[in-house]
This record gives C-alpha cells, structure tokens and sequence, in this order.
C-alpha cells in the first residue's frame, strides 16, 4: 500500500504545504450545471494564500470545471450555470453584479495549448494592461520586462519584441501567456492542464516558473500528471464524478490518503 | 514469439494472395483527371485568346487612347473606354465600402453574440440573399429602390450639399432619377454581403475556443476580444473573402445595367448616372459590328485585367498578412 516510488522521488525537495497560510479562495457549496448535467455536486474547499494548489482526477471528474467557475469563464456559454458561493477574499464571484472583466483581471487563467494573440511579443503582454491601467511609455516598458522576467521569457526575447507571438515555439508561447498573466498583477493564477501539449523540457521550465511564481500569487491548477502535482503543489484535491473525495496537503494525498478511492487513483488502479 | 511469427506469416499469406491491382485502369484514371485540369487551361487560354483577337483592332486604332479617352461615339466610331472603366471601379468600390462593414457585422453577430436558437434562421435568410438572381435585384432595384432612392435620399442631400466645396460634388444629383452609380454601388453591396458575410463567419467558427477564451480570460470585454483578437486571427481569411465580393461586384452584369444609368458621362458625383465595362457590352453587344464590337471586345480585355490584378493584389495582400 505504499505509493511508488517515483512518486516519493517527486515529492522530496517540496516546500512543505503552510496550513496557516490566509484562505484566498474560499469554495461553498458549490454547484454546478451543464444544461441538465450536474457537473459539481457540493464542492466546499479553501484555496490557501501563495501555495500551489493542485485538482487532480480522472477526465470528466469536474476539475477543469472548477477550475472555470474561479474566473467565471463558463458564462460565455449561457447554458452553464454555478450555484452556491466562491469567495475570493470575501468577494462572491458567483454574484451576478460582480464586474467580469475585472474579475478576470484579478483571477488570470493559463490554458492547454498556448494562445499568443495575433501581434508582437511585447503587444502580447502590454495588451491587457492597457486594458486596464493608463501607463506611460516608458512605466508600460517596465512592466512588460518585469512580466517577462517572471516568465523566465525576458531573455530568449529581449531582442525580438517586434516580432510576432505566434512565431515562438510552443513552450515559450506558454511562457508569454504565462507573462500576459503575470503583467496584470492578479492575485490569482489559474492553470488548466498548462503542459499538456509541451514537450518534457518546456514542462521543466513552466513547473519551475510555477513554483517562483508562488512567492507571489496564489495558484491552482488542474493536471492529468500525478508526478506534476507531487512535484510542484503543496495541497492536493482529489475529485471524482463531480464531487471533492478528499483535499489535503500534497505529501498526504500522495503518501497516506484517507480516502480509498483517492489511495486507488493515485497508484493507478482507476483513472 | 512463436506466435507472432506465425501471425506474420498468415499476414503476408493473405496479402500474396490477393490479385495485383489493375495498372492500366490506374492509368486511365490519371489520364482522365489530367485531361481535366487541362481543359480548365485550355477554356481559359481560348476564350482569353478570342477575346484579344476580337479587340486587336480597336486596340490598334486608338492605342493607349482607349483607355484615357472617354469619348464612346458610334457614329463617328470613336471608342475610349474611361468612362466605363472608372464606373466599374466606383460602384465596386462603394459596393465594398457599404458591404464589408456589413458583412464582418453579421459575421460577429452570428458567432459572437447570437443566442443558439436564432443563428440558423439568420444564417439561412443570409445564404437565401445569396440565390437570389441578379435580374431580380436589377429589377427591384430600378422599380422599386431607385424612386425611393431619388425622393429620400438624392433629392433631400442634394439640397443640403449644393454650393458646398467637395461634397456638393461628390452628392450632388443633377437629375435627381435615383439611378447612378451610387445606386449601382447599394445594390452590388447587397449582392455581396451573402458571400463576404458567410466566409468570414466561418472564418471566425474556425478560431479555436481556447484563443477565444484566453481574450476574455485577461478581461477583455467583446468588442476588445473581436477587434484585437478574433478579426486580426482571421484577417487573411478575411482579405480574401473581400476579394471574392471586389471580384463579383466588378463582374456583376444584369443588376447593374438595370441601376447603373448606362450614360456616357464623366461626373464626379456617385449621384450621377455612368456606366461599367459589363454594362456597357451588355447593352451594345445586340446590335455592334465592325470596330464598335472591337471596341466592346476590348473593353472585355480591359476587364479581365482588371479582375487579374485584384487577384494579384489578394494574393499578395494574403501573402504579407501571413508572414507578419
């Protein structure tokens, strides 16, 4: 009953998870609808302040789905619907007087495949602050490196900001996304499945950019790679069929589940 | 292993066993398809060929007059085709003007912002504008929009821009008949909309949802997600579909000819009646002989470069587009 051992393999070397840390998102109740499809059934969980929070389970099991209800991108379509309450620092996102495009300032969300939006580098990453903020020249270039140097982008782009986003390779489209992100200054960054179609080195670089970026910001994200979340996250959740089996520091999840259908996941046996 | 060899055998057994396919009935078959994409050439070559033979002499007579002379007199067989020309250009021209904005407005609207239920009925009622005939608007246009068109359009504008600088030009109608280029222009528009509006609906479904997503992801609101993200992702695309509609608005014959006045006359106004290369051969070709049909025949030269070189600019405008 003991976990394999690549995975103790990726768990060692964490920063341990900080219980004490604030909660930053706080998870009610949640419920969530597609059409008639009941996607998340009573997800209640809090997201805790600078830690990397990791939803893991089998596809379908509504991980991508709450994921998507943080920064309600799901309202674009108008048969998905969330009941309940997401508390991000007390605010209800779910309220429908919240002011999405400021929502979604403040939540950033990093998705599967890389999306560059069709102009240069340096647009790329200027082009949602200036959505927001009136900056000066020289105060939006400032920005934009800090963003870049985040993203550990700065220097593969440094000479060539002219250029078009979408002639990047695919890791480093990542990484400006990453940045588009980063430059708005949110307090929180959400990552849906951000390596999967990356190849293993560019996955190395974004797992370590995750885990400086969480000195600043807090993070979820949903992954298929068990190893990834032992080795980037400090909480673990583990759903399935749309419900929260069990959330819990990372090391427990992975070494001494209380649950056993988490214990199954995570060695394999379903999923 | 044992195993797995004797499957491979049995594999290759079966496969020695089936009759070699026919060569020669694969060599008809190429034959075939290359015959039709020779014949493809050859129509073109032909009629480009007949069309040059037929206009030589008029080409021959007034040299490169023909194209700078806006003299179109069949009595004293003189024949310039500037008039025509610059008519074709115009009411083109305006056709993309009124129609583009139009277009790429439906488009959005359908992919954007439409609510499920009412894409389809809107989408069909687009695609129906599209067969309709073009006698049908060239008649509805001279019926039926043209007096509308002289009484609340060019009569009121008239009277507003007269003896202003520039526009009192441009809009002023001499004779206020509702016919002109103008009206030429509204109803190529029409014609091109269906055409121009589908292709770039279907250029904007093709955007994958994530992009769509990430835009609104950092807070865009739509008009900032359509105006920097989505249209510039399917600008070429877009470019194109407009150089279809420049194509047919500056080949449209029947709807024209209807609406377009068919005068002889250089104005600077778009209120006033002129002509276009196709309107013009299509009223004259019945009764033209001797060099008034060279003359005609040219004038379908004239035309057919005109269309190559939008192609070229397309191709080129695309070409750019991508790179960047």
């Amino acid at each position: 009953m003991s976990p394999t051992n690549s995975m103790s393999s990726a768990l060692s070397g964490r920063n341990p998870a900080d219980e004490s840390a604030p909660v930053r998102i706080a998870v009610k109740d949640l419920n969530f609808y597609y059409g008639q499809f009941h996607g998340l059934k009573n997800v209640n969980l809090n997201f805790h302040d600078r830690q990397v929070t990791a939803l893991i389970g089998p596809s379908g099991c509504g991980k991508s789905t709450l994921l998507r209800t943080f920064n309600r991108i799901y309202s674009l379509y108008p048969e998905q619907r969330a009941t309940g309450q997401i508390l991000l620092d007390g605010q209800n996102v779910l309220d429908a007087k919240v002011d999405l495009n400021e929502l979604r300032a403040r939540v950033g969300m990093v998705f599967q495949k890389p999306t560059p939006f069709p102009m240069s580098i340096y647009d790329n990453v200027a082009f949602g602050l200036r959505l927001y903020e009136r900056l000066p020249k020289s105060e939006l270039d400032g920005r934009v490196e800090d963003a870049l140097r985040k993203a550990a982008l700065w220097d593969e782009v440094k000479d060539k900001m002219k250029q078009a986003g979408t002639g990047l390779s695919g890791g480093q489209q990542q990484r400006l996304c990453i940045a588009r992100s980063v430059a708005q200054r949110p307090e929180v960054i959400l990552f849906d499945e951000p390596t999967s179609a990356l190849d293993p080195i560019s996955t190395g670089r974004i797992e370590e950019l995750i885990e400086q970026l969480r000195t600043e910001f807090t993070i979820v994200i949903v992954t298929h790679n068990m190893q990834q979340a032992a080795r980037i996250s400090q909480f673990t959740a583990f759903m399935y069929l749309g419900e929260l089996i069990e959330f819990a520091p990372t090391t427990k999840i992975f070494m001494n589940p209380d649950k056993r259908q988490t214990q199954d996941y995570i060695t394999g046996r379903f999923g | 292993m044992t195993a797995l060899t004797e499957q491979i055998a049995l594999a290759s057994d079966t496969r020695s066993s089936r009759t070699a396919p026919s060569k020669g009935l694969d060599r008809v078959f190429q034959l075939a398809a290359l015959g039709s994409a020779l014949l493809v050439l050859l129509v073109l070559a032909g009629i480009l060929g007949s069309i040059i033979y037929g206009g030589w002499p008029a080409f021959r007579e007034f040299g490169f007059g023909f194209i700078t002379s806006s003299a179109w007199n069949v009595g004293s067989e003189q024949y310039g085709a500037l008039v025509a020309v610059l008519g074709t250009l115009a009411s083109a021209f305006l056709a993309l003007l009124i129609g583009v904005p139009i277009s790429i407005g439906i488009a959005i609207y359908l992919t954007q912002l439409c609510p499920g239920w009412a894409r389809k009925p809107v989408a069909m009622t687009i695609e129906l504008l599209a067969s309709v005939p073009s006698i049908i608007y060239g008649m509805w246009g001279l019926f039926i929009f043209a007096p509308l068109f002289a009484r609340y359009i060019q009569i009121p504008v008239s009277n507003v821009v007269e003896g202003l600088p520039i526009v009192g030009t441009i809009l002023y109608a001499r004779v206020p008949s509702g016919v002109g280029v103008l009206t030429a222009g509204i109803i190529l528009a029409i014609m091109i909309v269906p055409f121009v509006a589908s292709i770039t609906r279907d250029m904007l479904d093709q955007i994958p949802t994530v992009l769509r997503e990430s835009a609104y992801g950092i807070g865009c609101t739509t008009w900032e997600v359509v105006r920097h993200v989505l249209v510039p992702q399917a600008s070429v695309s877009i470019i194109g579909a407009i150089m279809l509609g420049l194509g047919r608005a500056l080949g449209e014959t029947m709807a024209v000819t209807f609406v377009v006045g068919n005068a002889n006359r250089l104005s600077a106004s778009i209120f006033d009646p002129s002509s276009t290369i196709a309107s013009r051969i299509a009223n004259e070709f019945n009764e033209a002989d001797g060099m008034q049909l060279n003359a005609l025949m040219a004038l379908g030269c004239l035309l057919f470069v005109i269309t190559f070189i939008v192609l070229i600019i397309a191709r080129l405008l695309t070409r750019r587009a991508k790179v960047a």
